[in-house]
């Protein structure tokens, strides 16, 4: 695109410089030719590479679910997949949110404090007894705007005093959970049919509900905002190195912020959507979220040093754990089993991320 | 400006931080082990002749049943304000054990005349108790009963105030069976792996289960939360379908969660501790009946136990306090 300085050579030289810089870490790393290993989106090996990414991953989804259709015989149904579609748009949102906080080299800690913080803001403003009693309408600006303020403040305090983001957003994770149950009283907060209509189906599409629209377009704004606009490669290159990227003429701040500011919007859309697939406002919602995203966003390949994701290989990374649990919770596997079996598979996930990265680097060259 | 408060607040949580690490360490230097050689009677009588001090160390203050007991206790307190002056405090989550010993440590070095506690864990927090004890405190154990074996081993005997989960458990499995045919299959959704009252909730579920002749199709942990119950009660109903007639939860936030996705299925849902939010699913019919322990007298009950303690000395036994079943009826006679 023309809003890039001179693509070409400011993107992608910082990019190499990050990618041996990473190969001389790993001590069986033989990368021939470093500087291939970051894809330009544009070019058709990127792409190439790209779906051989993709395709790696709906192969692990293929033999999850074969694996547990042998395993159980009434999992291979439309209604265990339509659970699964029902249950993924909130872990689906944030993980958009959180591909971009990490290709910008960011980390957010505090998406499932925030999605809990929202909530509680959801069911304050809507609930009768012992809350405002307003309109959903308001209830749901109210939730959104929580979300998109924590996010702010995130943003502008790593943004402002240069600190690192990971306990920038602790501390965050600790705020908005305390508020959470100032808000709440530390009780659930029972919401009932009011917001049960945001989950429904939406009228002449069959069983697609809102939540799941909303956030395949979520995925597909995000992806597109990250592949096809100047916005998201200045995202890239400042993940990659964040000082060329300066000096090339991009605003790092702005950027980090926006990225921050979007994630805490994105948890409170979640927040939304979790309270009304629920009907209640629980003051211990979302604990431990923020690693169930964090992991399926590394699974689909996006590097924890930033520089590098894609928000469709998220989308994978959603799938692949969410298929995992729902399979784990039919064949009713013992707790250890399933924490085990969970761990086990974000492993040899990013493992396999390391190898088809390759292939991806091999096959582009040819 | 939010500005310059931030650092300092980031700074202060920072050092708080710093304290607890170096606080930690205190538990494991050697105490001064004098088993069974504790005469409360002589040790207490300085601060018998003030008025006591009771601390009250509960799990989790984001659990709406330990904050209902919390200000069960304060209010009691108020009540009796001349009598004994009292110290809350409650852990991060449940499962902050640590963070429960350090809070025993902190109420050791405050001087205090009694501890009444609810442990985060059954074993873990014994040695610390002992400590406790043998330094002359009077320790009281409520809602959530140390094990037996353990405290054995460890040669203590502490009092329990507090409820049997089990008993009720199985009052409302019981309930639940009045609605069902003999053979349903049913499933129990569990909470954190490992916890003492989770587990006495399964047993006495299954105690009503089997004594009324159903089949448990499965029985898996939801780790206490709405959240989690609900992918998990979705996917048991998919595979077992219409042969799941009812889903036994061992609290109600995740029998909220298994309600709402069963919604508008011919399942009945089961819950466990009365909070308000289930008082509504019950009254809509969408829950069939939960049970209340009462957990804002729990915490006094403990508290005046202890009291007792102090001021007869005198080695007492347990106390078992009131479970109650909860259902559509019990609620519209309120």
């Amino acid at each position: 695109m023309p809003l890039v300085p001179n693509p070409r050579s400011e993107i992608r030289k910082p990019t190499s410089v990050k990618g041996s810089l990473l190969d001389e870490g790993g001590p069986v790393r033989v990368v021939p030719n470093p500087k291939s290993k970051i894809q330009n989106p544009k070019s058709a090996r990127g792409w190439r590479a790209s779906l051989i990414d993709s395709l790696a991953m709906v192969g692990v989804l293929i033999a999850e679910v074969v694996a547990f259709g042998v395993l159980s015989d009434r999992f291979l149904s439309a209604d265990t997949f339509a659970s699964i579609v029902n249950q993924a748009p909130d872990t689906l949102v944030v993980a958009v949110g959180m591909t971009f906080v990490l290709i910008v080299a960011g980390i957010d800690l505090s998406v499932g404090s925030v999605l809990a913080l929202s909530q509680a803001a959801l069911g304050f403003c809507v609930v009768r007894e012992g809350g405002l009693g307003w309109p959903l309408g308001l209830g749901i600006a109210a939730c959104l705007g929580v979300g998109l303020l924590c996010g702010t403040v995130n943003g502008l305090v790593t943004v402002r005093w240069a600190l690192p983001s990971f306990i920038v957003t602790l501390g965050m994770l600790e705020i908005a959970r305390g508020a959470t149950y100032l808000a709440t009283n530390s009780r659930t907060l029972y919401i009932g049919s009011v917001i049960e209509g945001v989950s429904s189906p939406i009228p002449g599409a069959g069983a697609l509900t809102w939540p799941v629209l909303i956030s395949l377009a979520t995925v597909a704004a995000g992806q597109m905002a990250l592949s096809m606009t100047a916005f998201g490669r200045h995202l890239i290159a400042v993940g990659a190195n964040e000082e060329a990227a300066r000096l090339s003429g991009i605003n790092p701040k702005r950027l980090k912020f926006t990225v921050f500011a979007l994630c805490g919007l994105l948890s409170g859309l979640a927040g939304l959507i979790q309270a009304s697939r629920m009907s209640s406002a629980s003051p211990n919602a979302g604990e431990g979220f923020e690693l169930e995203v964090i992991a399926a966003v590394v699974i689909g390949g996006t590097s924890l040093m930033g520089g590098r994701g894609s928000v469709v290989k998220s989308f994978l990374g959603v799938l692949i754990v969410a298929v995992l649990r729902a399979g784990l919770f039919q064949i009713g596997a013992p707790e250890y089993a399933k924490r085990l079996i969970i761990g086990t598979v974000i492993v040899l996930a990013v493992i396999l991320d390391f190898y088809r990265g390759r292939l991806g680097r091999r096959e582009g060259r040819r | 400006m939010p500005r310059k408060p931030l650092p300092s607040l980031m700074l202060a949580g920072l050092f708080a931080a710093l304290l607890s690490g170096c606080a930690k360490q205190t538990p494991k230097e050697p105490t001064p082990m004098t088993p069974e050689k504790v005469e409360p009677n002589t040790l207490l009588k300085p601060a018998a002749a003030a008025k006591p001090r009771v601390a009250l160390i509960m799990k989790s203050l984001a659990n709406e049943f330990f904050k209902t007991m919390e200000d069960g206790a304060k209010a009691h307190q108020q009540e009796h304000a001349g009598e004994y002056e009292l110290i809350c405090n409650g852990i991060k989550d449940e499962e902050d054990v640590n963070g429960q010993i350090e809070i025993v440590n902190q109420m050791l070095a405050q001087k205090v005349d009694a501890l009444v506690i609810a442990p985060a864990d059954s074993t873990a927090l014994i040695p610390v108790c002992k400590k406790a004890r043998d330094k002359g405190l009077v320790v009281v154990n409520i809602d959530n009963k140390f094990d037996d074996g353990a405290l054995k081993k460890e040669q203590v005997s502490l009092p329990f105030v507090g409820p049997n989960n089990r008993t009720g458990a199985k009052l409302a499995g019981d309930y639940l069976a009045k609605q069902l045919t003999k053979g349903d299959g049913v499933a129990i959704i569990e909470g954190k792996p490992g916890a003492f009252n989770a587990i006495q909730r399964k047993l006495g579920f299954e105690d009503a289960m089997k004594a009324a002749g159903m089949t448990i199709l499965t029985s898996q942990s939801a780790y206490w939360e709405t959240d989690k119950a609900y992918p998990l009660v979705d996917q048991i109903h998919n595979k077992y379908g219409a042969k799941l007639k009812a889903v036994l939860c061992a609290n109600d936030s995740m029998a909220l969660g298994a309600a709402r996705a069963l919604q508008g299925k011919a399942v009945k849902v089961v819950g466990f501790d009365n909070i308000s939010a289930v008082q509504s699913l019950i009254k809509e019919g969408k829950v069939v009946c939960t049970i209340d322990q009462h957990a804002d007298q729990i915490a006094a009950n403990g508290i005046v136990h202890a009291l007792e303690i102090l001021k007869s000395g005198e080695t007492p036994g347990d106390k078992e306090t009131p479970v109650d079943l909860i259902t559509a009826e019990t609620l519209e006679k309120k």
